[in-house]
């Protein structure tokens, strides 16, 4: 999801894109048929082309044509405003996935052969976010991120620090480099997104047990619920507000660019992203020095998970006319040998039981518990998107008023569950 | 009726349909599912004024209202303040006159969202620098990611473009005094000052009415540059009206429920315009 955020302006020329995107496509020849492919990555345009190609030269008569936009939320909705749902999609397992997952926009996938090969845990995220009917399969995962502190490991050696397994390892760390001059986390206050990968872990480990589901299950009460941000949240806010007090100077006024810039030439010992950041810190310099371990959210080493979430789900439009040739193409999609090679190329975690583990040095201190299955979802996946997370923690790390950030979540969510009593979209 | 006139009435009739079928339904049928719960996609249920009940009850919603009459006020002051003093400077006789005007209008051209973006450059990196070897405080960060101070900078970067276009509707204004007022104030001996408040101002009044309800209007819509410089930060701050309708509606999945705001914003900006253009016009003068 963390990739969507950035650009802004992209959100204007989203509708008209869509606008296009119908207009694009060539008549087929013949008997051949045509697969309406949405696929939301930009990075992965080109991987997505050398897959086709494959998959063309192996099924003739199925030719698929692969639509990109920018701002992808936004794009599928205005697709789907004009009952223009595409055969086959990829989106990122989000909240808003959830949503048009629940209003059953999507094709059931749960006969599908590769559903059977899912890691379970990771479905059960997907699901999670949402689905038709309460029990329908409406995505499958492809490939996962996991959010996890990334760190430059010369930096470690030198200042003979060591990967930190607990929340005080991790302050002491913090403050031997900050001892030595070195930005012990490098800050990117400007883009509002970039608070959330320390929210999310935070929230993972620290939340009470079924905590979203307990919160949907009062609905509007905002006076009798058993569980609310402010009652539940206190931890994550103090330790939330205790890492970013280690923000460079400036830190305000850097965007993500810039941070994966700095990270990648030795600016800062940590850096608090995930897998997604990993191409682009290694675009900023090629020889960045990066490694990573899960965020020590607790004094309990075993208490520690990978919060993931689906980098990209696969769907099917649940009226496409071309449901066989859609199904062939999924399921060429999840088979061992596209996945696997997949997750090499864009250092992403494959989801299914089969698949090799990832050999990505920089992700190794996180392959351990993804196969093991110690995950957890986004919990900003549980909110529903009208709700402006990023910008609320933005705005509570920038001005460290702690209760009124628990309140105006509180106040968020039940303002929301009110106005929308019938449609039950929250999650 | 004479069989001229009937052509003329079927005339009309193209433009009406093309108004009817691309502005009237579209209209007509977002305030219809203002009274639904539709997400944009999928099933929906109709709930009658819910959706307007919720709006008032909704902090986030009533802050995006103050801070759009507040940058909307404040722009509009400065640009019609700056654009009248341009306005009179070029309608001056001074050498290059043509140029200068031409000058003046440029950034009227150029796209908000380019500008913006090369804005955004000048707060983050080139105006902290400045105020850094100047040991000024609020200055050293960009003021873009301060809370209180970010409106301004979108206020400047609003008058900037805009202060182009009153510009001109001033000049055009300035040019319908007839010289002759001038000379005779001159002979009477009247100061600058009293022949621009009993000369000028009076007599370009219409053209400051204009001026004042246009300004307002579109400030009020502002989306783009705010877009292109905040995103609605630090925070939700820099939230207009209409930023909320995007993201509520479009990103948020709540279209029914921004449907309805996007309803009462339009009933508050043709309001706010009519009563501007009441009370301005009761102070034109007549001639």
């Amino acid at each position: 999801m963390f990739q969507l955020k950035q650009g802004r302006a992209k959100a204007l020329t989203a509708a008209l894109a869509a606008a296009l995107l119908a207009g694009c496509a060539p008549p087929p020849a013949g008997n051949e048929v045509t697969l309406n492919f949405f696929q939301f990555k930009p990075e992965a345009i080109q991987e997505f082309a050398g897959l086709i190609d494959e998959f063309e030269a192996a099924n003739p008569g199925i030719r698929v044509l692969q639509n990109n936009v920018p701002d992808p939320d936004t794009a599928i909705r205005t697709l789907l405003v004009k009952d223009k749902t595409p055969d086959v999609l990829t989106l990122n397992g989000n909240a808003s996935f959830g949503l048009l997952a629940k209003a059953c926009v999507f094709a059931d996938l749960s006969k599908e052969p590769s559903a059977k090969e899912v890691l379970p845990a990771v479905q059960d995220i997907l699901n999670a976010n949402g689905r038709c009917n309460d029990s329908e399969i409406n995505g499958l995962p492809m490939a996962n991120n996991a959010s996890g502190i990334l760190y430059n490991p010369e930096l470690f050696a030198k200042y003979g620090v060591s990967v930190p397994r607990t929340w005080d390892e991790l302050i002491a760390a913090a403050e031997t480099f900050k001892a030595h001059g070195v930005a012990p986390f490098y800050m990117t206050l400007k883009d509002a997104w970039t608070t959330s990968p320390a929210l999310v872990n935070l929230a993972a480990q620290l939340q009470p047990e079924g905590f979203f589901d307990r919160l949907n299950a009062a609905g509007a009460d905002r006076a009798n619920s058993p569980v609310s941000f402010s009652k539940d949240y206190q931890e994550v806010a103090d330790k939330l507000l205790q890492l970013f007090k280690y923000a460079q100077p400036g830190a305000i006024g850097v965007d993500y660019a810039s941070g994966n810039k700095a990270f990648a030439d030795g600016k800062a010992a940590m850096y608090l992203n995930g897998s997604f950041a990993v191409p682009a810190i290694r675009a900023a310099n090629r020889d960045a020095k990066i490694a990573s371990f899960p965020y020590p959210v607790t004094n309990d080493a075993a208490h520690t998970t990978v919060v993931s979430g689906v980098d990209v789900a696969l769907a099917m439009g649940r009226e496409t006319p071309h449901r066989a040739e859609a199904q062939k193409f999924i399921n060429f999609l999840m088979s061992k040998e596209v996945i696997d090679k997949y997750a090499k190329n864009q250092s992403a975690f494959a989801p299914i039981k089969s698949a090799a583990p990832q050999q990505d040095p920089a992700l190794k201190g996180l392959a351990s518990y993804f196969t093991a299955g110690k995950v957890a979802g986004y919990m900003d996946h549980r909110l529903p998107p009208s709700i402006p997370l990023v910008n609320i923690t933005q705005q509570f790390v920038l001005d460290a008023d702690k209760s009124r950030y628990l309140n105006t979540l509180d106040n968020e969510w039940f303002k929301i569950a009110a106005r929308t009593p019938k449609r039950g979209d929250q999650q | 009726m004479t069989h001229s006139t009937k052509a003329f009435y079927w005339m009309a009739v193209p433009a009406l349909v093309l108004f009817v079928t691309l502005h009237t339904v579209p209209v007509v049928t977002g305030m219809f599912f203002s009274l639904t719960d539709y997400a944009g996609y999928g099933k929906w249920n109709f709930v009658g004024l819910q959706n307007y009940l919720s709006l008032f009850k909704d902090d986030r919603v009533l802050a995006s209202y103050g801070f759009t009459f507040l940058f909307a006020i404040t722009a509009t002051v400065i640009v019609n303040v700056l654009a009248l003093g341009v306005a009179m400077l070029l309608n001056a006789k001074i050498k290059f006159q043509t140029a200068f005007r031409g000058l003046f209008f440029i950034p009227n051209v150029l796209a908000i969202l380019v500008i913006g973006y090369v804005f955004n450059f000048i707060f983050s990196n080139s105006l902290p620098l400045l105020g850094q070897s100047l040991g000024i405080d609020w200055l050293s960060t960009s003021i873009l990611a301060n809370k209180d101070l970010a409106w301004l900078g979108i206020v400047a970067v609003s008058a900037w473009q805009s202060i182009a276009f009153s510009v001109i509707l001033y000049l055009a204004g300035l040019q319908t005094i007839p010289a002759e007022l001038y000379e005779a104030a001159g002979l009477d001996g009247a100061s600058y000052w009293r022949q621009f408040s009993s000369i000028t101002f009076p007599m370009i009044g219409a053209f400051f009415t204009i001026n004042m309800v246009l300004a307002l209007k579109g400030f009020m819509q502002a989306f783009d540059q705010i877009v292109a410089l905040t995103g609605g930060g630090p925070g939700t701050s820099t939230e207009s009206v209409s930023m909320v309708i995007f993201r509520g509606g479009f990103q948020g999945g709540e279209f029914g429920y921004q449907m309805a705001n996007s309803v009462v914003y339009l009933l508050v900006i043709v309001a706010v315009s009519l009563i501007q253009l009441r009370t301005l016009q009761r102070k034109e003068a007549d001639f």
